[in-house]
């Protein structure tokens, strides 16, 4: 195969790992700090989807404005949703092993509420709009410049939120919840504060990558299913709570699977995913980036 | 009560709901006949996944990948093989399976397990439609020979009697105290001499065996089957669900939420299936959050402390609204500058 073609492969594996690396992150960050594996974090990607659907075919309002109200309703959303969920669980699980049986059940519980409230809401149509559709060159290869930009816009969403927990007092605090939530506390880190935060960031996150993906491709109230299974597989293979591996390990998922429809099958694009998803598990449970000594 | 009080008392309201069960299709109409075949597959499935998963607290998603494997052996042998030896064949069939996968993910546990059997179930599923559409050049499969109605509906009140009735001895053996400390504190029950990694297995086994056999006697209600509806996830959720809504240690949760969700399912589900699932969601998650160990622990004083409570956070709230708190507290702190 010649080299061009190879790159043609590999760029468009990167576009679809790029948002896969978005979705996983959110996820990653609720996880990592306060044990809820939200089952329900595609379904919130997908009301961003339909929410920017909504308003840009009815007001006409710039997709890309939109990713910002995206943001801060679905951020709102998760606050309210830690408010009247997760904080009485915190409050009344005697162990963090319950609690984290329990806040995935309530995750199960969220998904099939959003999902159907969705499909209620606008029917299981599939929609879509067209946005940017004019193919742009870039190193010879042609690339749809609305993929182009969702690509962008994905990696600077997850470098930002890297930097943020790199490089600010806030991200510190964070990082020291992951690390001890006791010793956190100890120091003077108002947990109270920080965890509803943080679930409204992952779930503004979920939002924005909605919103990116209803500029590309079609949507339905069905499309968050998959993500969710996929921001799962890009977690296992980052490493549960690790933030850097998660970008790597969306990236690296987006680029497996680009190469191996290419020399099988698209028809074997899930069956791929599953396959490399229980390999990492079995094999390396903790992460295919973290080093075996630290504690996960 | 003591132990053989209750023994007895569980056998009897057993006795009694078989009886019912059995007289159904001779005064039921055939949707009342359809409506029972449901709720006795999820009594069976959902009891058996109390049975292991509500015990040890390995939280399974994997049921729906033995029920779809218990279905397709059933497509696939049924015209050689008579009706009994089919079923018996899937839950062998199933159980093989589930002595690999438990293997395989048993030494994990939590999050991990939950995730990784979820994984497993949509591995099987893709394999098979892949091979469905490659090898066979199918996508789903025709069943031609049906027995009738009413062997099905006995076959699976069957499967529901000796679940439920396995439920029970297995409590009452050594297995099922290993099963119960495995759940409380596995490296305690280890120590105390239990080998946890076949007791784990058999209960693993077990699970799988009553899904597949009802799996395979359930497909020959729907005549055609392909992988997207007998591997269908929704079938493992929905077990899940009613188990833990009912109380997934418990003998007897599984089947009173089994009960009332096929009667949910039955009158909502026509008329408006979104707000079913709607309805199922919201159900999920009150009752985790204000009744983790499920109906089955429902008793006249959780009414009461419901009400207390209720009535504690409004007099609460009304103390704030009205201004009695900053009152109260003005008035600590002025005591306290005396």
């Amino acid at each position: 195969m010649a080299l061009g073609a190879w790159l043609e492969l590999i760029g468009s594996g990167l576009i679809t790992g790029g948002v896969y690396a978005l979705v996983a992150l959110g996820m990653n960050l609720q996880y990592g700090l306060m044990r809820i594996l939200n089952i329900a974090h595609g379904e919130f990607l997908m009301v961003g989807a339909y929410l920017t659907w909504m308003v840009h075919t009815a007001v006409g309002l710039s997709p890309v404005l939109m990713i910002p109200v995206a943001f801060l309703v679905l951020g709102v959303a998760g606050m309210a949703i830690h408010f009247l969920c997760f904080r009485r669980l915190v409050s009344t699980s005697p162990n963090l092993d319950i609690f984290e049986a329990r806040g995935l059940m309530v995750a199960f519980g969220l998904m099939f509420l959003v999902q159907n409230l969705v499909s209620w809401l606008w029917g299981g149509d599939l929609r879509g709009y067209d946005f940017l559709t004019d193919p742009v060159s870039v190193a010879g290869a042609p690339v749809a410049g609305n993929k182009l930009l969702v690509f962008a816009l994905a990696l600077l969403f997850s470098l930002g939120m890297l930097a943020l927990l790199r490089a600010t007092l806030l991200g510190k605090g964070v990082r020291a919840l992951m690390q001890s939530s006791v010793g956190a506390q100890l120091v003077g880190i108002d947990t109270k504060r920080l965890h509803p935060m943080m679930f409204g960031l992952g779930l503004g996150l979920s939002g924005v990558a909605g919103c990116l993906l209803s500029m590309a491709y079609t949507i339905a109230p069905s499309m968050g299913e998959p993500y969710t299974v996929t921001a799962l597989i890009v977690i296992t293979l980052g490493g549960f709570g690790s933030m850097g591996g998660a970008l790597l390990g969306g990236l690296l998922l987006g680029v497996v699977e680009a190469v191996g429809m290419h020399y099988t099958n698209p028809s074997l694009k899930a069956l791929l995913s599953y396959a490399v998803f229980i390999a990492v598990l079995l094999l390396r449970p903790e992460g295919l980036f973290t080093r075996k000594t630290r504690k996960a | 009560m003591n132990d053989r009080q209750i023994l007895t008392r569980d056998l009897l309201v057993l006795f009694s709901l078989t009886g019912w069960g059995l007289s159904l299709p001779y005064f039921g109409s055939d949707f009342m006949v359809s409506m029972g075949l449901t709720c006795l597959m999820y009594i069976a499935l959902s009891s058996s996944w109390g049975l292991f998963c509500g015990n040890t607290r390995y939280l399974s998603l994997a049921t729906s990948a033995f029920f779809g494997i218990g279905a397709y052996t059933c497509a696939l042998q049924l015209e050689q093989l008579g009706w009994a030896a089919t079923i018996a064949l899937g839950a062998g069939v199933a159980a093989a399976v589930a002595v690999v996968m438990g293997a395989a993910v048993l030494h994990l546990r939590g999050t991990y397990f939950a995730v990784l059997t979820f994984g497993m179930t949509e591995l099987i599923r893709h394999a098979v439609t892949y091979y469905e559409k490659s090898v066979t050049g199918t996508v789903g499969r025709v069943l031609t020979v049906v027995p009738e109605r009413d062997t099905i509906y006995l076959t699976v009140l069957c499967l529901a009697v000796i679940t439920v009735g396995l439920s029970m001895w297995v409590r009452r053996t050594r297995l099922g105290l290993a099963l119960v400390g495995i759940g409380a504190d596995e490296q305690r029950a280890q120590t105390l001499g239990v080998d946890t990694r076949w007791v784990k297995l058999l209960g693993f086994a077990m699970t799988a065996a009553v899904a597949g056999a009802v799996g395979a006697a359930m497909s020959v209600r729907w005549t055609y089957i392909d992988p997207h509806t007998v591997f269908n996830p929704f079938i493992g959720f929905q077990t899940v669900l009613i188990a833990l809504i009912g109380g997934a240690m418990t003998l007897w949760g599984p089947l009173i939420a089994a009960v009332v969700f096929s009667l949910l399912a039955e009158t909502l589900r026509l008329q408006a299936p979104q707000v079913y699932m709607m309805s199922l969601g919201l159900l999920l998650i009150l009752c985790v959050l204000y009744l983790p160990a499920g109906l089955a622990s429902l008793r006249w004083d959780t009414w009461k402390i419901w009400r207390d409570d209720i009535r504690a956070w409004w007099k609460e709230r009304r103390r704030e609204w009205t201004g009695e708190k900053e009152r109260d507290k003005r008035r600590a702190r002025e005591q306290r500058l005396v």
